[in-house]
């Protein structure tokens, strides 16, 4: 660790590494995009100034709208995801040894957590297709 | 030390956790019931959660009756296989001892009269509103009995994010003041976080004894780890002064508390701020004591700040709630001023507060949460002073009751308690060379005085109706005391408190010497 003998000059200029790679990156992107503004020609047309979509021409307006009540779709997927975060690690150690029957049980403890949620929402009569 | 020892199954004690495991698994039963019956049958799922805590409860008096025992620890690391040092020595995240049971039974006992506190006709989804007291609860169980950092933050969170909710269900603010309190909660926890991130990087352990023994290491040594760790630490404390509203983190109180429904002010007053309190206690008791005399001094100016800017704020409060926030803000500041003392036996002075604070806070809210709602002699939200004048004619036990809690928490016979309570503390500060402090308190006191007294005052005033009758004959429809009704369990609620205040005001020593046995 070299956390503990070490004094505090040595312990703080590590940071400074930091410092100068942020002060680096800053003065990058300015002087790239100064450099940009003062090389390019600058001759505007109707047809340059539309927004690029891939060659097409834009279609409608930047602004979509979605329904507000496709929230609770939202908030179900946040469920699952949260699932798949816990899921994954696990997968990769239940097997081993040291961990066995207990560990097995404990994720399904946790599904069954979620798994009332899904209950919840199904029973609030989220789930129906409006 | 290979992985599977570090990382692998802990041996869990279910008895130990019996208490939290009934709680939460009572939790999900109420959101399951909730869904499953009939809309005029939801009154069941009060009975319901009262059970789910007695049983609670239950279980706490097993813990109680064999905690002379040994003190049971679970979720502790395996050592190494063949040296297996005894079990007080490993890293355990989670310890019953007398520190424990004291603030988990006050913290179930102090919900069973917030359930109970409910007025007539109360406005919010019984299901959601009770599954998330008792998961507010679980949060607030699992920190008390927390013994490292990661388990102290999880409990905080899972203490927090129901409460939001709960402050939400108020009618009138209730949304306002749940982002509010959302906000500066996670902004707070933001900082606390960074804290410990800290003093992980200085001692190498988030369990309480390994930084304690980091501590200690990284103060003899000096230079860059000690300054981290005591930078990590004051931060770490920053957490815990929001949730027990100390004076700079302490302006979501009135808000919140004046926007949210009155029995989860009563809540957020008592078991959130007990729990924030035992986090504090926790941190600084076991963890942090070798920073503890620099810490003291940060402790002792956040007391002093916290009650002196309380209570000078409660003099000018109109409203009732509000008026009982502020005088919490205040008492928060008394509770601090043990911990400001850096020996770890005056400890037992704050959570002796902390008790006899609860039963006598609780009892207050009760009344003004009784008195609240709608119709024909309530007060909505609790209402203004104003509407407290001549409670004594409408509703002559409640008002007793009332002034009886109030005389506690100004700290005036014949509510002894209060006095025991405070004379606890000056006691603390006076033994531990604080008395500036010991000073400032007992000015304050003096100042509570004016708000408590003005407000025990107005309810035995009956100059109106007095002069209503000196007019005889005359219609006096207004000014006639209305004889309002209130929910029975909401007067079982003040019951219980009213009985619980005088039994502690003559025999105090269950509070006072509840923890005065733990390091």
């Amino acid at each position: 660790m070299g956390l503990g003998g070490t004094g505090g000059t040595t312990y703080y200029s590590a940071y400074s590494i930091v410092g100068m790679l942020l002060l680096l990156g800053v003065a990058f992107v300015t002087v790239s995009f100064a450099a940009n503004s003062l090389l390019a020609p600058a001759r505007p047309t109707p047809e340059k100034l539309l927004t690029y979509e891939c060659g097409v021409d834009p279609v409608g307006e930047g602004w979509a709208h979605t329904h507000v009540r496709y929230y609770v779709y939202a908030f179900l997927y946040v469920i699952f995801a949260v699932d798949a975060v816990y899921l994954f690690p696990w997968a990769t150690v239940f097997a081993a040894p040291g961990f066995g029957v207990t560990t097995l049980v404990e994720m399904f403890v946790f599904i069954g957590f979620l798994a009332v949620g899904i209950l919840y929402a199904y029973k609030k009569g989220v789930l129906t297709w409006l | 030390m290979n992985v599977s020892a570090l990382l692998g199954v802990q041996s869990i004690d279910y008895v130990a956790l019996l208490p939290v495991l009934l709680t939460a698994g009572g939790a999900l039963a109420v959101l399951l019931a909730d869904l499953f019956l009939a809309r005029e049958r939801r009154t069941w799922l009060v009975w319901g959660t009262l059970a789910v805590l007695v049983a609670a409860l239950i279980a706490q008096i097993v813990l109680w009756s064999e905690r002379s025992a040994a003190v049971r620890y679970t979720f502790c690391v395996p050592g190494v296989p063949g040296a297996a040092p005894p079990r007080s020595l490993l890293p355990c995240s989670y310890a019953v001892d007398d520190f424990t049971l004291t603030l988990q039974t006050l913290a179930l006992a102090a919900t069973v009269l917030v359930v109970l506190m409910a007025p007539r006709r109360f406005d919010v989804p019984f299901g959601e509103y009770h599954f998330l007291l008792l998961s507010s609860l679980t949060g607030a169980l699992v920190l008390v009995a927390a013994r490292d950092f990661v388990t102290v933050t999880v409990a905080l969170e899972t203490l927090s994010l129901p409460a939001f909710a709960l402050v939400g269900f108020g009618r009138r603010a209730g949304g306002e003041a749940a982002l509010k309190f959302f906000l500066m909660s996670i902004a707070s926890t933001a900082v606390m976080l960074f804290g410990l991130s800290l003093v992980y990087g200085a001692t190498g352990s988030l369990y309480f004894s390994q930084v304690y023994g980091g501590l200690l290491r990284a103060a003899t040594l000096g230079g860059a780890p000690a300054q981290l760790a005591g930078v990590g630490a004051v931060l770490t404390l920053v957490g815990f002064g929001f949730k027990i509203s100390a004076v700079p983190f302490h302006f979501w109180t009135p808000e919140v508390y004046a926007g949210a429904p009155v029995p989860v002010a009563a809540y957020l007053s008592v078991v959130s701020k007990a729990a924030g309190f035992a986090g504090l206690i926790l941190a600084v008791a076991l963890a942090f004591q070798p920073y503890a005399h620099s810490l003291g001094i940060l402790l002792a100016v956040l007391a002093a700040a916290t009650m002196t800017v309380g209570n000078v704020i409660a003099l000018r409060q109109r409203y009732a709630v509000r008026l009982l926030a502020w005088s919490t803000v205040a008492q928060a500041g008394y509770v601090l001023v043990p911990l400001a003392v850096s020996k770890s036996s005056q400890v037992s002075a704050s959570v002796a507060y902390l008790v006899l604070y609860a039963v006598m806070n609780l009892g207050a809210f009760a009344v003004v949460s009784a008195a609240s709602g709608s119709g024909a002699g309530h007060l909505p939200s609790g209402g203004e002073l104003a509407g407290y004048r001549g409670m004594y004619r409408r509703r002559p036990r409640s008002a007793v009751a009332l002034a009886f809690f109030l005389l506690c928490l100004a700290g005036l016979p014949p509510g002894v308690m209060g006095l025991f309570a405070k004379v606890a503390v000056f006691k603390a500060a006076v033994t531990g060379d604080l008395m500036w402090l010991a000073v400032v308190m007992a000015v304050n006191v003096v100042i509570a005085l004016y708000y408590y007294l003005r407000w025990a005052a107005v309810l035995f005033d009956v100059s109106m109706f007095g002069a209503a009758q000196l007019t005889a004959g005359a219609p006096a429809v207004v000014a006639a005391p209305v004889r309002a009704r209130t929910a029975l369990a909401a007067n079982l609620a003040v019951g219980i408190a009213f009985a619980l205040a005088v039994v502690l005001s003559f025999w105090p020593n269950p509070a006072l010497d509840a923890v005065s046995h733990w390091r």
